[in-house]
């Protein structure tokens, strides 16, 4: 593609349609674009387009997006094994895109600016260092010549994010290679910005518009220390360590009343560079506290002074935990000593601690406006940066040391705490849910039973005194987010809790269950949730009995909260719905749940939003249907009448995220049935052997679950209805891929189970020669061992000779060469109980048809793996071996299968009347010595010497002689 | 059935604690942090004033730094000095030689000799000039001490001698007098200190040959400085060099010899060759323990406190234990003639206040206890675990890791015999009950990723290891699961897998109902997981 006229006037009307309001033109601009994407030089062009002064910004703007997105998907280094799906940009191209792109970003208006700057980013991610030696050195040129800070700040901008890969990676010599390089370069320029903006500064405190940039500038240099920092810390910044503190120490105390942010939501340049300054003297705490050492009082005093003036306004949160979190490091150091004083103790617990865990209108905001968000942080762990619980985290960090005396602290704050709130409830109510957070928070972070205890109070005491209370509290929405703190607290310490008071106040827990606040509802659905679930060894505290005087009121709570505002997709909710449901004994609220959970699954139906929501709802039906269903077959009619119309709806309507629960319940609805299957079941079958189901990755694993329990309950109905083929069609496709041949298996193995060989043997020939080639272009380990465990249910199933037989048609004495190849030398990879028995017998009985035939010299092999199969360890026998998945298959959105507990199968072992394999290959060789004497022994002696000793054993436990 | 499927169930951890501190060895070559040798600087060496003229030791007093009226004459002297040097070049022997001495005291008087001058005066073609043949012996060795001096500097100043290099390689010969080489293997020596670029230049130069045959030189001070050149040209990171080192011939008995003699300041230097030679080469490593070379070596590091020797010593041990368990063997019986073995001696060092020797040991002892069942039991019982304890939890961060690294390889059995399912019960349960495992969830919340990694590799040992479900309630109660969450949302994503599938197997939300559920639960944690089931169970499609 050239740069004319012509073809900006073409390409700069293509991206003005891009923004077109109405679809039409702009799909057809869109095709265009994707189409001139794949010729030669449509970067060079639109890069030169969006640079070119004289085009309408717009229209610039849109092509360097554009442009960012064509980078982002073609500047792939071609891998002959993997071709992308889109041509990738040719490297004469390359090149001459990496000539251009640093001065097109410096000298291009900010909006252009910022795409060019993630291009290069995604650039240097596959070429930078070594691939694109001119980078590096042309941005350090630039950065010491420019006196723009637009310019330079572009220029750190783009380094930072370049470097960011330092952070993350595992060390390696390619790694320090290519970070001894970055160092080489680029300390000492940075070093050189940062001192001479240092005084640039200095001399312009009273003028705003040199003072901003150049602040951020030096936040700028801050990420690039942090990034050249993490891995280690570097000779070049161990010997300019002195200027680096120097100057940082000189930014953690700067005050400049001018450059104070207006916004107050909006944190200011000052405030961002002293964050970025406390994380990096926070990571030179953590890993070089040795160097650092000298500097360390001096910081710990500059930090200490910032956490006393910061206030608690949410523009100031990045600086305070960043600060907390520098402070929370050296408490846990050996250099804790500096907070070794009680009154040192004590202010840092007054002054930083309490404030900063005070509930703020902010949070308070959040419980009201936002619940999930207000849940996700206060009990999910999604709190990490908040000044709640980072200050927590410095509560546990002085702990370390100093337990006794911060213990002995803070047991006293909540006495006086609780003390204020009790003397004066209505306006001390932030005391009290205070040191419930502090009591929740600084007990050790717990999911199985709960928190087992914490030094602070005594727990039992305190539940009953002040937790109790708060439940029993006859108006479930009075002061919501004390009752909130009072549920959580009841949750996190339900293990401690008696049976017998966690029983009576389970009343009070359902009536919260209505409570209007939504995370009240919520907290009460999840304590339910938790209680029931709790064990006491691997028994459940909480059983179906104890359970049903409150059943009835519970479930009409739970099935109200889902109608209350806001909270009719509240996964809590239905969480704990599908527990009680798993547990209880619903038995005369079965068809009312049913009802209920039907009728919420037509809503979801029309717009599917809420994934966890939604997945505890299909796995409540599943439990709904394993403990009524599987109980009473009779009630399986009475779930298709509700559940099969719904289910027709999702696959017609196409309601993707659905497909796969959908078909999973149907699976474990047809398996709760006897034979034969309704018509209207008969009638579902055609359809879900449509292609486009199976193209679907999530589907595939339900389907094929589906298509086993028609195959079991329906197979002459198939037959007649001449769907086989279809269904082998099915296998065929799923043999296909590394990533879905063991469900292809699944498939074959059902129908070899229940078709009978006379139906079956017309497509013998095929599968072999489908299986057979599969193996040899793209065998897998897991392959042959699936293949492997099929052939033997074949034999088990239907006899050695229709294995031999039907291999054979394929091609004469294809069986033998695959007995020797493939079968004899992998039986021994076999693992899992069922699938070892099964093997062995299998094996076992080809002996006497091979020893019949000319066979012989191929019987040693098999005896030999057949022995190691069932005599060795799995450990002594397996290599572990990983098959890479097929990458290419992954591409694309694809809904993710997700696998409902309520309704996992349980598996029947084929051979029920084989106890023991062992005992079952002794006896076949005892019947072949007996038939065909003589023929044995040679074959034993060509055994490897461990196994003639196994068989030997297993010959004298089971009396047989082989002769 | 959970059984059978339990055992073929591949985990992502189970020895990969062992793993990895095999595979260390090698990635040390690349550094870019400060070489931590402390009494030593080993790089770089600047040649002070001369032992033979110790009158001017007193005369010629360093100028103070910050004194910069003092410095700025210094560097004025040292441009006339080179002025004079070149009028003289074609003057009398004797003047030529005044004028060259006084350049080398002007270049040797002070830590921080004004060299960036004399090169900016163009010093060193003149002394190329000096270094011609036949030039008499003081002559080239005044030069060769200037040049030395140069090489000291930086990056810039060091590429200013390269025209110098073929001489100076030129004048390590036979024939010329020791002083003299000894002083041109000390400047080639502060060359090869400066980068893989300028080690490649001398081997293609043949400085290596040169250097080496005076390893042997009854001179020791001529022994020593060949030994400390060659180490600086051996450094790699590419095994070239060292590979063509070992293939002289004798080398091995050269090397072993003189560790055997036992002058420590030798051995020094001999011991940091051997360092490189076996960070870089297994064969000899054979060779060498072959030749003999444990007795005397583990001899210094049980009779000496130098730290200077105890640094290159302990690492070479580090770096023979890392190879094959064999080796390890060879060293574990030839230690039994220590007092308290070799792991007491490594105790010791351990428990010594010096970080660079706490390191050094923790990473031997990492080595060891990466082998055989039966070396993990000897470290293990062979007095280490309480020093490590203790160093993991007040040490400075890169020691911690390194004894991180040991604790954790006691704990995983070889490959070869999984005991438990790849877990060492006995050792797991002794270092948690002495209190490791604060110390490894603080690493999994240090920004190190590969210490994170570390930690949660044991972390997910002993919530798999500790017998009754006792692992995930004592990680529970050391705060362990904010840890873990800490790393959930990790740009690196084999510690956000990790920590992801630890809390989800160990306290997601079925912690505690799968036998309600059956193994089935297991489905759901992604078709990975899946993989490792034997196929066709999983549908359990054979139903009659």
């Amino acid at each position: 593609m050239q740069y004319t006229e012509e073809t900006v006037k073409t390409l700069s009307s293509c991206f003005l349609q891009t923004l077109a309001p109405t679809l039409e033109p702009r799909k057809q601009a869109e095709n265009f674009l994707k189409g001139a994407a794949d010729q030669p030089g449509y970067g060079i062009t639109i890069l030169r387009l969006l640079s070119d002064p004289s085009v309408d910004e717009e229209v610039r703007q849109a092509a360097a997006v554009n442009f960012k997105n064509h980078v982002k998907y073609r500047w792939v280094t071609p891998d002959p094994d993997f071709p992308p799906p889109l041509n990738p940009i040719q490297d004469p191209e390359k090149d001459q895109i990496k000539g251009l792109i640093v001065t097109l970003m410096l000298s291009t208006p900010p909006k252009i600016q910022s795409q060019l700057s993630e291009a290069l980013s995604i650039m240097s991610q596959h070429d930078f260092p070594s691939k694109w030696q001119t980078l590096l050195p042309e941005l350090v040129v630039s950065l010491q010549s420019a006196t723009d800070y637009t310019i330079i700040n572009g220029i750190l901008q783009t380094s930072n994010s370049i470097f960011k890969r330092f952070r993350y990676q595992y060390k390696s010599n390619e790694l320090f290679t290519d970070l001894k390089y970055c160092l080489d370069g680029f300390a000492a320029p940075l070093l050189e910005i940062f001192l001479k903006t240092g005084q640039v500064i200095a001399a312009n405190s009273e003028n705003l518009s040199v003072l901003k940039p150049a602040l951020e500038c030096q936040r700028l240099s801050c990420r690039i220390f942090y990034s050249l920092n993490f891995q280690e810390l570097p000779e070049v910044f161990e010997n300019h360590m002195a200027e680096w503190m120097g100057e940082f120490h000189k930014y953690l105390v700067y005050t400049n009343p001018l450059i104070q942010e207006t916004n107050r939501e909006k944190s200011s340049i000052i405030d961002e560079l002293k964050a970025a300054i406390c994380e990096n003297i926070n990571l030179y705490m953590e890993k070089n506290e040795e160097e650092f050492q000298g500097y360390l009082g001096q910081f710990a005093t500059d930090v200490w002074s910032l956490l006393m003036s910061v206030s608690l306004s949410t523009s100031q949160d990045w600086l305070a935990t960043t600060a907390i979190k520098f402070l929370t490091t050296v408490s846990k150091s050996v250099h804790h000593k500096l907070f070794s004083e009680p009154s040192t103790l004590q202010q840092i617990s007054e002054s930083i601690v309490i404030p900063n865990v005070m509930i703020r209108d902010e949070d308070e905001e959040l419980f009201e406006m936002n619940y999930l968000e207000y849940i996700r942080r206060d009990v999910e762990g999604s709190d990490m940066d908040t000044r709640r619980r980072i200050a927590c985290e410095l509560v546990k960090g002085l702990s370390t040391h100093y337990h006794e005396q911060v213990t002995a602290l803070f047991s006293v704050y909540l006495q006086n705490l609780i003390q204020e709130y009790a003397a004066n409830p209505a306006q001390k109510w932030k005391e009290k849910d205070c040191a419930l957070y502090l009591i929740v928070a600084l007990a050790p972070r717990q999911a199985s039973v709960g928190a087992t205890g914490t030094d602070l109070v005594n727990i039992e005491q305190f539940f009953d005194t002040h937790i109790v209370l708060e439940l029993q509290v006859q108006d479930v929405n009075s002061n919501a987010l004390l009752k909130a703190d009072a549920l959580k607290f009841f949750t996190t310490f339900r293990s401690q809790i008696r049976k017998q008071l966690t029983l009576k106040l389970m009343p009070q827990l359902i009536g919260f269950l209505v409570a209007e606040s939504n995370v009240v509802h919520s907290y009460a659905a999840l304590c339910i949730e938790k209680l029931l679930a709790l064990k006491d060894g691997k028994q459940l505290r909480y059983t179906a009995s104890d359970l049903t005087p409150f059943l009835q009121p519970l479930l009409t709570n739970l099935f109200t909260a889902l109608k209350l505002p806001e909270s009719q997709e509240n996964p809590y909710i239905m969480r704990c719905i599908m527990r009680v449901l798993s547990i209880a004994d619903v038995g005369p609220f079965a068809s009312q749940c049913l009802a209920e959970l039907t009728g919420i699954l037509v809503e979801v139906c029309k717009n599917p939003s809420n994934p966890s929501f939604n997945h505890y709802l299909f796995e409540a039906v599943a439990a709904l249907v394993k403990k009524a269903c599987q109980r009473d077959p009779e009630q399986v009619v009475v779930f298709e009448n509700m559940l099969l119309p719904v289910f027709q709806n999702v696959l017609e309507q196409d309601v993707t995220e659905f497909a796969p629960y959908v078909f999973q319940i149907m699976a474990q609805l047809i398996e709760s049935r006897r034979p034969p299957l309704p018509q209207n079941y008969i009638a579902f079958f055609p359809p879900l052997l449509t292609p486009i189901l199976w193209q679907r990755q999530a589907n595939v694993p339900g389907l094929v679950r589906l298509l086993q329990a028609y195959l079991q309950k329906a197979p002459q109905e198939i037959n007649q209805g001449n769907q086989l083929p279809q269904v082998l069609g099915v296998f065929e496709k799923l043999i296909a891929s590394k990533n879905t041949d063991y469900q292809g298996f699944f498939i074959l193995n059902t129908v070899i189970e229940n078709v009978s060989f006379e139906v079956l043997s017309p497509y013998m020939s095929q599968i072999w020669t489908i299986l057979f080639s599969r193996l040899q272009y793209r065998s897998t380990g897991k392959f042959i061992k699936s293949l492997i465990i099929f052939a033997s249910l074949f034999v088990v199933k239907h006899g050695p000779s229709k294995v031999i037989d039907t291999i054979n048609s394929v091609q004469p004495n294809l069986f033998l060469s695959i007995l020797d190849n493939v079968w004899s030398p992998n039986l021994s990879t076999i693992t899992g109980e069922m699938e070892i028995k099964l093997c062995a017998v299998a094996a076992s009985m080809l002996f006497t048809p091979l020893l019949e035939g000319s066979a012989t010299p191929y019987c040693g092999k098999l005896l030999n793996s057949v022995i190691t199969l069932l005599v060795k360890p799995e450990d002594e026998r397996i290599d572990e071996e990983q098959d890479v998945p097929d990458l290419d298959e992954m591409v694309g959105y694809t809904a993710v299968y997700a696998q409902l507990h309520n309704s996992t199968k349980t598996e029947d072992d084929p051979l029920k009347d084989v106890k023991d394999p062992k005992e079952f290959l002794a006896k076949i060789l005892g019947g072949v010595s007996l038939q065909q004497p003589g023929k044995l022994p040679s074959i034993v002696q060509g055994l490897e010497s461990s196994n003639q000793t196994a068989l030997a054993q297993l010959c004298s436990t089971f009396r047989i002689s082989i002769v | 059935m959970e059984g059978a499927s339990g055992a073929h169930h591949r985990d992502p951890f189970k020895s990969s604690v062992g793993r990895v501190a095999g595979q260390r060895r090698r990635q040390q070559a690349v550094t870019v942090g400060k070489e931590r040798r402390e009494s030593v600087v080993r790089a770089k060496r600047l040649r002070r004033a001369d032992p033979s003229d110790h009158g001017d030791d007193g005369s010629m007093q360093p100028a103070v730094m910050g004194d910069e009226a003092a410095y700025k004459a210094l560097e004025e002297s040292t441009v006339n000095a080179v002025h004079n040097l070149k009028n003289l070049l074609k003057g009398s022997p004797a003047k030529r030689i005044g004028a060259l001495q006084t350049l080398r005291h002007l270049l040797s008087c002070t830590a921080m000799p004004p060299v960036h001058v004399a090169i900016e005066a163009g010093v060193v073609t003149l002394l190329v000039d000096c270094l011609a043949f036949g030039s008499s012996e003081e002559q080239l060795f005044e030069a060769a001490w200037c040049l030395t001096n140069i090489a000291s500097g930086d990056l810039q100043q060091t590429r200013a001698v390269e025209p110098a290099l073929p001489l100076l390689i030129l004048h390590l010969g036979e024939k010329s007098a020791v002083h003299v080489v000894e002083q041109c293997a000390w400047a080639i020596g502060n060359v090869a200190g400066d980068g893989e670029v300028f080690r490649d230049v001398l081997l293609k130069q043949g400085a290596l040959h040169s250097l080496s045959r005076h390893l042997l030189s009854p001179v020791p001070s001529l022994s020593r400085t060949a030994a400390w050149a060659l180490s600086n040209l051996i450094k790699g990171p590419s095994p070239k060099a060292a590979m063509e080192l070992m293939k002289i011939e004798g080398m091995v008995d050269t090397l072993v010899s003189h560790v055997s003699k036992g002058e420590e300041d030798l051995v020094v230097e001999v011991a940091w060759v051997l360092v490189y030679v076996t960070s870089m080469s297994d064969l000899h490593v054979t060779l060498l323990l072959n030749a003999g070379l444990l007795p005397p070596l583990l001899g210094c590091l049980a009779s000496s406190e130098q730290l200077s020797l105890l640094t290159p010593v302990l690492r070479t041990l580090g770096n023979i234990v890392a190879g094959d368990n064999s080796k390890t063997d060879v060293v574990l019986s030839v230690g039994q003639s220590l007092p308290g073995g070799i792991i007491g001696v490594l105790a010791r060092c351990l428990e010594s206040k010096h970080r660079t020797l706490q390191k050094e040991a923790a990473w031997a002892v990492s080595n060891i206890a990466a082998g055989s069942i039966l070396q993990k039991h000897t470290v293990f019982n062979g007095g280490v675990v309480p020093p490590l304890l203790h160093l993991l939890a007040t040490a400075v961060f890169d020691v911690r890791k390194e004894s991180a690294y040991c604790l954790g390889n006691l704990c995983v059995a070889p490959k070869e015999s999984r005991e438990q399912g790849g877990i060492i019960l006995e050792h797991l349960i002794a270092l948690v009950d002495g209190g490791c495992l604060p110390g490894f969830i603080a690493l999994v919340r240090s920004p190190d990723v590969e210490a994170a990694r570390l930690g949660l590799q044991f972390l997910e040992l002993v919530m798999r290891g500790l017998p009754n479900g006792r692992g995930p309630k004592i990680v529970e109660k050391e705060d362990g699961i904010s840890a873990l969450e800490e790393l959930q949302f990790h740009e690196n994503d084999e510690l956000q897998t990790m920590s992801n599938t630890l809390i989800d197997r160990y306290f997601g939300e079925e912690y505690g109902l799968e036998e309600e559920y059956g193994p089935g639960m297991d489905v759901l944690r992604g078709s990975d997981d899946s993989s490792d089931y034997p196929p066709w169970r999983q549908g359990g499609g054979l139903t009659a």
